[in-house]
């Protein structure tokens, strides 16, 4: 043990030494290639030829763009180990006894890892992907207010990742003492405060990270867009994106501070013999509060900027204005605010006080009103509108024909005797679902096509997008469906195997949907697989974007600010150069 | 006057900074070994992320040197050590000396907190004496 120790602390010594090595050297690097002084805003091609080449480039990057791209990356790397997990657990589901996995504590770190990766190494990177690079092009500014804690903001997520998996890489190294985390997403206690596993704790401090990377990102957000405006951005023309991330930076302000807290206290619970969220302590309930409180603004946190998203995506191809945009912001700020008062909806069953519940039905209930608010306004904005079927329109429609099902089984399941009959069944996660992977994801891969010019300099293959995009609506329709047909069943969630009595539900008719449902899950993976190949194959070899304006939006009056600055970006990016010197991909040149 | 400085000043070193990557990464293993009671860890990882924090405010131009936000990161690591160390063993001086040889994983902990702001008082006389000294006569 102790020699275990020492060898750490020389390993430690050693790393430390290499750090101030590699410091001092980039310091230098610094000194001997100054960025060019005064203005290195856009449209000077020379701030980003600059930057020091290679891997340092990415590890030293502080351009919002840069590191716009790295989530990017991050994010679709998480995606994948997500997915990966998912469809073992599906795999897993084709039949009712456990023959696949290893165990059913293998199918409950999958299931663990899987909610968490997406909602907090997938789903908040993605979106910061998108703010970070496109938020200072939409509103005029030079970069980030704060473009060091941009930075740190992002290389915080690896170690975060590595963490949350920890277990997973752990298990074999150590025999098994080290194992993945098992407590699901919402880590309820007792059942985390209890499991001895250090997995657990390693992943806590993980999502702990995660929480600190997504708070400093907000605060930036936040001060960028009041105070790095063009003179000429007002709040009254702000573009609908970027009003999106203002409201999600502040509900991250207010709700992920607050998982932090609660995560150091159940920490404090498992190592420093605390007393939270025991049962003759501050009681498990406690837990779940502090957890709902953060957790169901975490819904809108994930789903306001893809909202914003279609909203600013799909007037583009509907020849049309975004209809009634004054309402849809107030209808994103009522969300905003809304979103705080709905947290005990989570918790009908666990026996509160039933006027509390009454109350958090109500407020419940009232979220669909600018939820619908913005359906109708989308809708309206296509109505009459001359419809352009490229792939990030077809994935705006997917979007919003998903949010009326994810929605309106949402509305079902505030109110409490519906929810008293559904709660932890399938039919929760089919609702769920609907909107993470119908909506989230889909405004992702939307605003991916719509902006892949931009960032590249090249196009995608449109064959393949719409491929993608009709594979994946097939897919996610077969997959959800069948969970919400599953919950009307009374199929519990969250089980690996479901060999239980005829009488508690149909086996036959639940075997089958549960094989529907794997069957849309490979349909959903197989319309990745395309995605992925589009995206790297177009990268490498798609035809380079010349027009500035390559969706035609000049024809509609709709041409719009970060269209202008790939414009300018094209005139002053020298011809021999096949790619943008700002899309993060080409040597720095020597000029 | 102070904005169009700090304009300036931001335009010129916003594209690079070896800085953010070390502060997340002294962040994360000081947590790690905190909370998992690896010491080693827990030392090398504050001691990183101090002298990140230290690094980046100077590149920043907020502070002139790093010396002196070292000094203060060490006493707060320090004070927070010693914390940790009093919830276990009481406030008597005594007490806490005699913690010194205890292997309660709590206290060793506290300890280990503390001798990260120790290591960081440490570099910050170096930096501040040996470093901005000046070539030897």
């Amino acid at each position: 043990m102790a020699g275990e120790q020492l060898a750490l602390t020389v390993l430690m010594g050693v790393f430390l030494v290499g750090v101030a090595t590699l410091v001092s050297r980039m310091e230098n690097l610094r000194a001997y290639t100054p960025l060019v002084s005064g203005d290195a805003g856009y449209g000077d091609s020379t701030a980003t030829s600059h930057k020091p080449s290679g891997l340092i480039r990415w590890l030293t990057t502080v351009d919002h763009k840069d590191i716009g791209i790295l989530y990017g990356i991050y994010a679709t790397i998480a995606f994948v180990w997500g997915g990966l997990a998912v469809m073992l657990m599906r795999v897993e589901l084709t039949t009712p006894a456990l023959n696949v996995l290893g165990g059913t504590g293998t199918y409950n770190g999958l299931l663990t890892s899987h909610g968490i990766t997406m909602l907090f190494l997938f789903g908040t990177p993605i979106i910061a992907a998108f703010s970070n690079y496109f938020i200072p092009l939409l509103i005029g500014a030079d970069d980030m207010a704060f473009p060091r804690i941009n930075g740190i903001a992002f290389w915080l997520l690896p170690p975060a990742a590595l963490l949350i998996w920890a277990g997973f890489f752990l298990d074999p190294l150590t025999g098994g003492a080290v194992g993945a985390a098992e407590t699901s997403w919402t880590m309820y206690t007792p059942l985390s405060a209890e499991q001895a596993n250090p997995g657990v704790d390693l992943m806590l401090l993980g999502l702990h990270l995660s929480g600190i990377s997504a708070t400093m990102g907000a605060i930036n957000f936040i001060v960028t867009i009041f105070t790095e405006r063009s003179p000429d951005v007002n709040w009254a023309n702000l573009d609908i994106f970027s009003w999106t991330i203002l409201t999600q930076s502040a509900l991250i302000l207010f709700a992920f501070p607050l998982l932090g807290s609660a995560l150091i206290m159940l920490l404090l619970d498992r190592n420093f013999q605390t007393a939270f969220f025991a049962v003759d302590g501050g009681s498990p309930i406690l837990w779940q509060h502090l957890f709902w409180f953060f957790g169901h603004p975490e819904v809108y946190i994930l789903v306001l900027p893809p909202m914003g998203l279609v909203s600013w995506i799909l007037p583009k191809f509907s020849g049309r204005k975004l209809f009634g945009y004054k309402f849809v912001i107030y209808s994103t700020l009522a969300i905003g605010v809304l979103s705080f008062g709905v947290w005990a909806h989570h918790m009908f069953s666990s026996g509160i006080d039933p006027r509390i519940r009454a109350s958090f039905m109500a407020v419940s209930l009232a979220i669909a009103i600018p939820s619908a608010v913005k359906t109708f306004n989308w809708i309206a904005t296509m109505w009459n509108g001359n419809i352009r079927l490229t792939a990030p329109m077809l994935f705006c429609i997917g979007f919003v024909a998903n949010f009326v099902i994810g929605g309106i089984t949402g509305v079902f399941l505030a109110a409490i005797p519906v929810n008293l009959v559904l709660h932890d069944t399938y039919y929760v996660v089919g609702h769920f679902h609907w909107i993470v992977m119908g909506m989230i994801a889909f405004a992702g891969f939307g605003a991916i096509y719509y902006w892949f010019p931009i960032v590249t300099g090249k196009m995608y293959q449109k064959r393949l997008a719409k491929m993608h995009f009709w594979i994946s609506e097939i897919g996610v329709a077969v997959t959800f469906f069948a969970m919400l047909l599953l919950g009307y069943l009374g199929m519990p969630r969250r089980y690996a195997t479901y060999e239980f009595n005829g009488l508690i539900a149909p086996l036959a008719q639940v075997t089958t949907l549960h094989q529907v449902a794997t069957i849309g899950a490979f349909i959903i993976m197989l319309g990745q697989l395309i995605w992925v190949w589009n995206l790297t194959q177009s990268y490498l070899e798609g035809p380079v974007v010349e027009d500035e304006d390559p969706w035609n939006l000049k024809e509609t009056g709709q041409y719009s600010r970060e269209f202008e600055w790939f414009g300018e970006q094209l005139d002053t990016t020298d011809e021999d150069t096949p790619t943008l010197a700002a899309d993060g991909s080409g040597e720095p040149s020597d000029d | 006057m102070a904005r169009e400085e700090r304009e300036t000043e931001t335009s010129a070193a916003a594209k690079v900074s070896s800085w953010p990557l070390f502060v997340a990464l002294g962040l994360a293993v000081g947590e790690v070994g905190v909370v998992m009671a690896i010491y080693p860890l827990a030392i090398g990882g504050l001691v990183l992320f101090a002298g990140s924090i230290a690094g980046i405010l100077t590149e920043a131009g907020y502070t002139e040197r790093p010396w002196r936000t070292l000094t203060a990161l060490s006493g707060v690591f320090v004070a927070l050590g010693l914390i940790v160390v009093v919830t276990q063993t009481g406030t008597s001086v005594g007490a806490i000396e005699s913690a010194l040889a205890s292997t309660d994983t709590i206290v060793l902990r506290g300890f280990s907190i503390v001798g990260a702001g120790i290591v960081a008082l440490a570099a910050s006389i170096a930096g501040g004496s040996v470093t901005d000294a000046g070539p030897a006569a």
